[in-house]
């Protein structure tokens, strides 16, 4: 009992000699109270160096206490990982402030994100760099919907790449985009460009995403909030509705096919 | 229609039917519920990169609208638009021939309304409201020297006299229709038989009944419904229960058949067998039987704008078809005209359309009337529908600039329409 208190005292001693105060300290040691003292104070430690301050860090682990389990190899290296993409001292701490399983994201889910936008997607290092300080969130995404994301803003919208950044298009959930420019559509705000056409006069992606609900629909969709309501049920009955149909059709597709493979779905 | 003599008569419709044109009539919205029940079996699924090999009818028609429409609607098109291009809204029918207190209660149940029965009493509601209020001021009104004057319950007892015009305004007996409230997007599961096999309500969209409650059918009326497929309205005008006899036309041999399935769906054997069917050109009626109905009903073959944007199947905006468009016009005229002709004197008419364009609407109204004042020597009276408007203002969407009758406007919270509805009386 009294090695166990002594042991704890050295703890607190610790964390106090890094910056931490003594309520924070006391926090800290909550967590996790099993863990060796090394790991917390590496992992602490690591977060400091990262430029976080001691509530910051403190915030983090309080959010994430599994980061405490992580071996500090690893969050350095992340944290490397994440400044060779171009997220930088300031950038970085808000990044996984905002995002804590930036750090326990595994390795193989990051670089398949990374690789979707710079390859199939096409953005360049710099507009990556920026999407990701804007929204690091991109990375957690399955790649899969991110791709599905961005390719609806750049065939069914006609947006390019420049724009998408400049309007932080991945911080908007995909289902509140969709409603808001199909709903802008229907109303024969919002036209799909046709083949190498340049110029429309659709509204700009930056206004669609970036106004609060209210002000999008006065200012751009001269709406009533009543008829948008209405207009997102439907919505989402249709999408339910053509998902299901999808769903049905390639079952049967399926059972056409399997006559001459079988092999093929197996 | 003396003046002319048979010999004039016959030159004047023959003058009418110089520009007879191609046969076929429009197909109306589907009988059944659910949106693109149809379309998946062939669409094919469009990729957003790439081009579609030619434009689609409905596109077509779409452009054609945002056209004419944004003109003629201006800041409403916006709405209006997206509620053509959104699952329309219905409402049951229901089938009078079938016991229906179940059926009120399960719907009831929903929390839907049968709109036609709470229309007056909504208003009488704000009326008694407004009465009691201004009784409660003392406006200087004179009572019997009790100081507090009318209480709402006295209010209530108006006498039918003082009764505002607009719950006196007249409309077709026993016809109940529910739909849920304004922004509820509930759908109605499919009619069911009874023991009798009969259904117990028929889905279609609440805007259709309208025309026929403006038609206001009275006891014993000889009625024809001129184009009468797929049948909607035709069964609406039998469960008021009041025809004296019931003559369903329509040219479509095919369509007729709908309306067949539809009677023998709803209708009891007894009050089949009143119903005549005939499948004739519509334009042949005054000719045929003139002068012999007191309610005709003419649900014209339109663009029907709300399919035309959604259905790509047996589109009037594919190009083949332009000529048929084009001469729709003159096809309503003639079929309004022989209308008129086949309407007894005193005797009323109501022109329908599900289109939004006025060409199809207030102009086919004003030539008809004035076809019919030079060319046949009838005075027409154009209605006044105002009140009848106000008193399903709470359900409906109208809109409040037609010259002549009364437009039903799609719009995402009550998205019923397009209905364009006006009553004419022969003098």
């Amino acid at each position: 009992m009294a090695g166990r208190l002594l042991r704890g005292c050295g703890e607190a001693a610790a964390l106090r000699a890094m910056g931490f105060s003594e309520e924070q300290a006391r926090r800290l040691l909550g967590l996790q109270p099993r863990l060796g003292p090394q790991r917390r104070e590496a992992a602490a430690a690591q977060l400091l160096l990262l430029g976080l301050s001691a509530e910051a860090a403190l915030g983090l682990l309080e959010r994430s206490p599994g980061l405490l389990r992580m071996p500090t190899e690893r969050l350095q290296e992340r944290a490397g990982d994440l400044r060779r993409l171009g997220l930088g001292g300031g950038q970085l701490q808000r990044a996984v402030s905002r995002c804590p399983q930036l750090f326990t994201l595994p390795r193989r889910r990051m670089a398949a994100a990374v690789r979707l936008l710079r390859e199939q997607c096409l953005f360049t290092a710099e507009q990556l760099r920026e999407v990701l300080a804007t929204c690091p969130a991109v990375l957690l995404e399955e790649p899969r919907r991110l791709h599905h994301h961005f390719q609806y803003a750049y065939f069914r919208m006609g947006v390019q790449q420049k724009e998408m950044v400049k309007a932080r298009l991945f911080q908007m959930p995909f289902a509140e985009l969709r409603n808001r420019h199909i709903f802008l559509e229907r109303r024969g705000l919002y036209q799909t460009p046709h083949k190498g056409q340049t110029q429309t006069c659709n509204p700009k992606l930056k206004d669609i995403l970036q106004l609060p609900e209210e002000d999008f629909l006065t200012s751009l969709a001269s709406s009533t909030r009543e008829e948008y309501e209405v207009f997102k049920k439907l919505l989402a009955r249709e999408e339910e509705e053509e998902e299901d149909r999808d769903a049905l059709y390639a079952e049967e597709d399926e059972d056409l096919d399997s006559e001459e493979s079988k092999t093929a779905w197996e | 229609m003396a003046a002319l003599g048979s010999a004039g008569r016959a030159a004047a419709l023959l003058l009418l039917r110089r520009w007879r044109g191609g046969e076929r009539l429009l197909p109306s919205p589907g009988l059944g519920p659910g949106p693109r029940r149809h379309r998946h079996r062939h669409r094919h699924k469009e990729k957003w990169a790439a081009t579609a090999p030619r434009i689609p009818a409905t596109r077509l028609a779409l452009h054609h609208f945002d056209t004419s429409y944004s003109l003629q609607l201006k800041d409403l098109w916006p709405s209006v638009r997206a509620g053509l291009l959104c699952e329309q809204k219905y409402g049951a029918l229901l089938n009078n021939f079938s016991p229906v207190s179940h059926v009120t209660q399960e719907l009831e149940l929903l929390n839907a309304t049968d709109f036609v029965s709470e229309a007056p009493k909504k208003v009488q509601q704000l009326q008694c409201g407004a009465a009691a209020g201004e009784a409660g001021r003392g406006e200087g009104r004179s009572q019997e020297g009790s100081g507090e004057g009318r209480t709402v319950m006295q209010a209530e007892t108006m006498t039918q006299a003082e009764m505002s015009p607009v719950l006196r305004a007249s409309i077709s007996p026993n016809i109940k229709c529910y739909t849920f409230p304004r922004g509820d997007i509930t759908r109605f599961r499919p009619a069911r038989p009874d023991t009798l096999g009969l259904l117990d309500y028929y889905l279609m969209d609440a805007a259709s009944l309208l025309p026929v409650l403006a038609l206001n059918v009275q006891p014993d009326d000889f009625v024809l419904d001129l184009c009468a497929a797929p049948g909607g309205k035709t069964l609406a005008l039998l469960q008021t229960g009041v025809c004296g006899h019931l003559a369903a036309n329509d040219i479509s041999i095919s369509r007729t058949k709908r309306l067949y399935q539809i009677l023998h769906s709803y209708v009891p054997k007894e009050i089949r067998e009143t119903v005549s069917v005939t499948s004739c050109d519509g334009r042949d009626w005054g000719q045929v039987e003139g002068g012999t109905f007191h309610k005709v009903l003419v649900d014209v073959p339109c663009t029907t704008d709300r399919h035309s944007v959604m259905e790509e199947d047996n589109n009037i905006f594919h190009r083949r078809r332009t000529k048929e468009r084009q001469m729709l016009p003159m096809l309503q005229l003639q079929l309004l005209m022989a209308g008129i002709l086949a309407t007894k004197p005193g005797g009323e008419v109501v022109y329908s359309t599900c289109s939004l364009s006025p060409l199809q609407n207030e102009y086919v109204i004003e030539r008809a009337v004035e076809i019919a004042e030079t060319q046949f020597n009838i005075n027409i009276h154009v209605e006044d529908l105002s009140h009848f408007r106000t008193l399903f203002q709470d359900t409906f969407s109208f809109f409040s600039d037609c010259r002549l009758g009364e437009l039903v406007l799609p719009h995402l919270t009550a998205n019923f329409g397009p209905m364009y509805f006006c009553k004419l009386r022969r003098m």
